[in-house]
């Protein structure tokens, strides 16, 4: 919204600079106007009518249609002020013939008037009144047009005024379900969808109404017999029909917004007083009128201590009351409370919260000390472990000197389909921004790809890179989300354990402890299907890890990604003490495995001596991790220092595995007993 | 005959290689059977005045071949050691480590959350498919409100599933699920249909807040916030408060920042106002705590929302808000690579 210091000068004479600067005083109101809620957002100092003036722009708050008007701007500026508003007097125009029209839109019409007038001669506007627009970004059309114009910058009001020797017939207000398109004033086509307000006749449609006039009843240079009309409509369905028809106009603004059918009576005399003034032959000679629910304005109840209570100082109920009055606000007290109703035009206030904020911003935020941080108020932490989870994994990462990165979680089919191992369905957006990515990612590698492509356009060295974020899928029909973290690392050489490794020391430093792998069951198309295997945690599979099918074979590029929620869920139930008191030495016994297509074989050595094999089967399927992992649940987690394969070898056409078990707590023969009852070798 | 033995023991120790010819030498003149020994033995055949004065020069004779022996044990022992220490000497290469970085968005909402977690803060995540009562309705945006002029959204299926335009979905979200009092911050992402350009981007970071005490209010806020710039840009930071509407919030307050480019003169980056817009906060609708089922007569609450990306963007002197999120951002290998 634009105004010029002129025009809110008129309607609040009494706002003078108290050292006759000007200068300072616009300066004073813009303040004061960022203050209270509508921000400036440019100040320019211009001449109008050929005297200094300064055209001040201001972000109005999106609640307050009334102060898309000069005289909205002045009513604040007088509350903050303490000052009067002087508005311009205007004669009640009223006839005594009824226009034919005929309102067909059920609720979505609050109240019409409309006057018709004979004699309106039109022509050139006055020089004033084409600068005064064009300070508003309005172009000048003709007198009529002009003088509809200016009222609407004056009260806020739009109004629309049709040349009635080009209306066939009657005029109705319908919901469209017949035209295609309509051409407006500027002769643009637009076309419509078929649930419009708009004006019609017997034979044309006239106008979107609250949006935009049709060129068929057009007023032209020629026009002396016109109507002119003034609505308000469901806000809603203004702002609906505009945005649908990607329309957006001065009188769309205004009236998708809430503005008060009550002041229509303000402005439409304000607009027929202009054009008689304008046009000394022009004569009111019928009218008509709509207004089925007579807007009236709410009592709100008022706690004199509400004010004080939400600003946390002491403000006086005498205070508040003068503030409401200088706002226009009728109070009365009732008992221990105030009974507030603002004028009809203030639409926003409608509960005791609202009075106060309008106490508030005129008495001044500014008034209200900043410096006092509150009194630490103990309060539950009901921070999610999820959080700490994440932190801890970054900093992990970071110290094993990757990077992090953010990327879009949009994308698109073929590159979902590329890194996609998950069994759900991918999520399309309906109308994302960039038809390019409508889809949301389902897995990190999607974000870490793009990184990896640019860095490597860019010729950036070491690309060891990672990601937590979301990744989005659709299973049985529900939509899902999950936490996840994705890591990728391009070499130029072979590094897939040193990449694992990684992997699984950032896993255990959060600890999961039991981290073993296995083929996976779905592998991506972007990898290799001899590097590729799921990540996996007390028998659940937690994620996947790797390795790119590539061309070059100077690079090799390692991808892992960990369900976190998955994860977490393993942290909390792992009950493992990390911390404990050595008390007896540690005792390492070896187990001879062999994995055999069918049958493992597992014998047992004790500081060299070996004792003879004896066969344990195992699924035949099964890796040695997944072997490992049941024989660490099979021990005690206070007796069991670590477990892990110390050799491997190749023997008659199976694999032998050294296994080496280390023992807490236990004298030897105990922890002999326990490895044998283990391993299956008692 | 002394000093023949000394000369020649000195002889052999002088060829000493290893501890196997220290051995042989020691036994050759210390031994049960050697040299010395013997002459002591024979010691047992002469007169008592011989022994008198024989005995003293073998004794003596004794003790300075172990003394000579001693020492050159001693050499053996210390080329040894320094045979073995050379042999197991290593050296520093010129290789320097790379190191590892955090993303500045996480570096920022960090440095934010230990602000607030010190003010007893938790932090807390929600879901960013969203609906539409989460994101709109229970923030008191019912639906076509104005305020969704600000808001347009990606949707999933309209109208009801979207993603969140906001990280305050959280905050309905916590309202409904605990009890109070809690003081809770949530850094998140969030998602508009707005077209990619330098200033804007679909996607950006929100850092949201919200506060539910039995005594609360704009003064707290203030204060907390004073303190958060304070922290963050130092002592000097001058911050605003101002009226503004939000839907969610009654009264609504717009925070400012005094542009650190102009000092408040003016600048292209504050667009010639002085002042920065750094976040929206104000005491949580009351319509926004009844839907939550939040008892407005004991319990106040307020809430705050910081646009993250414009808090990053100025503390990294990062120009172009896509850096963030499009692959173009990069990390130095090794900050103190000028230093080794």
């Amino acid at each position: 919204m634009k105004i010029l210091y002129s025009q809110i000068k008129e309607l609040v004479p009494g706002l003078k600079a108290q050292d006759g600067s000007e200068d300072k005083k616009v300066h004073e109101i813009c303040d004061a106007f960022t203050l209270i809620g509508h921000m400036v957002d440019g100040f320019e100092k211009i001449k109008y009518q050929g005297k200094d003036d300064y055209l001040i722009s201001l972000e109005i708050r999106q609640n307050r249609a009334d102060c898309l008007s000069v005289i909205g701007i002045a009513y604040e500026v007088a509350a903050y002020f303490r000052l009067r508003v002087e508005l311009l007097k205007v004669e009640t125009k009223e006839a005594e013939g009824k226009i034919d029209i005929k309102v067909n839109t059920g609720e979505t019409i609050k109240r019409i008037r409309a006057l018709e007038i004979t004699g309106a001669k039109n022509a050139e506007s006055p020089a004033w009144l084409q600068e005064l627009l064009k300070f508003h970004d309005i172009n000048p059309i003709n007198l009529l047009v002009d003088l509809s114009n200016y009222v609407m910058i004056y009260t806020g009001y739009p109004s629309h005024l049709l040349d009635k020797d080009k209306i066939k017939g009657t005029l109705f207000w319908s919901i469209n379900d017949k035209f295609e398109q309509i051409t407006t004033l500027d002769g643009s086509k637009i076309k419509l969808g078929k649930d419009e307000i708009i004006l019609e006749d017997d034979k044309n449609i006239l106008a979107l109404a609250g949006i935009v006039g049709g060129n068929v009843a057009e007023i032209d240079l020629n026009s002396n017999h016109i109507i002119a009309e003034m609505a308000i409509y469901d806000r809603a369905k203004v702002r609906k029909n505009a945005r649908d028809l990607v329309i957006s106009t001065e009188a769309s603004t205004r009236l998708e917004k809430d503005l008060d059918p009550n002041g229509i009576d303000y402005a439409m005399n304000m607009l027929c007083g202009l054009i008689e003034e304008y046009c000394p032959s022009a004569k009111i000679e019928k009218e008509f009128s709509y207004y089925p629910q007579p807007r009236k304005s709410p009592e709100i109840k008022l706690r004199p201590s509400s004010p004080s209570r939400f600003a946390g100082i002491e403000i006086t109920p005498e205070q508040s009351v003068k503030i409401l009055r200088d706002l226009r606000f009728e109070v009365e007290k009732s008992d221990e409370r105030y009974i507030v109703t603002p004028p009809t035009d203030r639409m926003d206030v409608e509960l005791e919260e609202d009075v106060v904020e309008e106490i508030l911003r005129i008495y001044g935020f500014d008034k209200i000390p900043t410096d006092q941080v509150p009194t630490l108020e103990v309060v539950k932490d009901i921070t999610p472990a999820i959080i700490n989870l994440d932190e801890k994994i970054r900093d992990v990462l970071s110290a094993k000197s990757y990077d992090e990165v953010l990327s879009w979680p949009l994308t698109n089919k073929s590159v979902n389909e590329k890194v996609n191992y998950a069994n759900w369905q991918m999520i399309t957006t309906q109308n994302s921004v960039n038809d390019e990515f409508p889809d949301l990612r389902m897995s990190i590698a999607t974000g870490l790809v793009n990184q990896l492509d640019q860095y490597r356009k860019k010729n950036v060295e070491f690309i060891d890179i990672f990601e937590i974020g979301k990744v989005f899928g659709k299973i049985d029909g529900k939509y899902a989300e999950r936490e996840s973290l994705g890591v990728l690392s391009c070499k130029n050489k072979k590094d897939l354990n040193g990449f694992k490794k990684v992997i699984e020391g950032t896993l255990r430093t959060a600890g999961l402890d039991s981290v073993s792998y296995k083929k996976s069951a779905k592998v991506p198309e972007n990898a290799n299907p001899h590097s590729c295997w799921d990540i996996v945690a007390d028998e659940q599979n937690i994620g996947i890890i790797y390795k790119f099918r590539s061309t070059d074979p100077k690079e090799h590029i390692y991808f892992a990604e960990i369900n976190l929620g998955k994860a977490l869920d393993l942290i909390k139930i792992s009950d493992v003490k990390s911390v404990f008191e050595l008390k007896e030495k540690i005792i390492t016994l070896d187990a001879n495995v062999e994995l055999l297509r069918q049958n493992p074989k597992v014998s047992s050595r004790s500081g060299g001596s070996k004792t003879p094999p004896s066969g344990v089967e195992i699924n035949k399927d099964e890796s040695i991790e997944n072997y490992l992992a049941k024989i660490k649940q099979k021990i005690d987690p206070k007796h069991l220092w670590n477990i892990r394969i110390v050799d491997k070898f190749a023997i008659d056409g199976a694999m032998r595995y050294t296994v080496r078990a280390s023992y807490l707590e236990l004298s030897d023969q105990q922890a002999k007993k326990l490895h044998l009852e283990t391993f299956g070798l008692s | 005959m002394e000093k023949d033995l000394i000369t020649e023991l000195n002889s052999d120790l002088e060829k000493v290689s290893n501890p196997d010819d220290l051995k042989r030498i020691y036994d050759k003149y210390l031994g049960k059977e050697g040299l010395i020994k013997s002459e002591l033995k024979k010691l047992k055949g002469l007169s008592p005045e011989e022994r008198r004065i024989k005995g003293p020069q073998i004794q003596s004779l004794q003790a300075k071949a172990q003394e000579l022996f001693d020492k050159a044990q001693q050499d053996t022992m210390q080329k040894k050691t320094e045979k073995t220490l050379e042999e197991q000497r290593e050296s520093l290469d010129e290789s320097v480590p790379k190191v590892g970085h955090l993303h500045p968005i996480t570096q920022t909402v960090r440095m934010l959350n230990r602000v607030f977690e010190s003010m007893g803060y938790s932090v807390m995540e929600g879901p960013e498919i969203e609906t539409d009562e989460y994101c709109f309705k229970r923030l008191n945006v019912p639906e076509n409100h104005p305020a969704r002029d600000m808001q347009d959204t990606i949707y999933i299926q309209e109208p009801n599933i979207l993603l969140r335009t906001q990280a305050s979905s959280v905050e309905a979200r916590i309202l409904e699920s605990y009890k109070p009092p809690f003081k809770v911050v949530v850094p998140g992402r969030v998602y508009r249909n707005e077209k990619v350009n330098k200033s804007n981007h679909f996607i950006f970071h929100h850092y949201q807040g919200v506060v539910v005490l039995e005594r609360t209010n704009l003064k707290d806020l203030f204060g907390t916030f004073t303190h958060l710039f304070k922290q963050m840009y130092g002592e000097d930071v001058i911050v605003r408060f101002r009226n503004k509407y939000y839907p969610e919030v009654e009264p609504g307050v717009g925070l400012d920042m005094q542009c650190f480019n102009c000092k408040g003169q003016g600048c292209a980056l504050c667009k010639n106002i002085g002042w920065i817009e750094m976040g929206g906060a104000g005491m949580v609708h009351p319509k926004a705590l009844e839907m939550a089922g939040i008892d407005r007569s004991k319990w106040m609450a307020f809430a705050f929302a910081l646009g993250l990306d414009r808090w990053v963007m100025a503390r990294y002197e990062i120009t172009d808000i896509r850096t963030l999120l499009g692959g173009n951002l990069a990390y130095k290998t090794d900050k103190n690579e000028n230093t080794l």
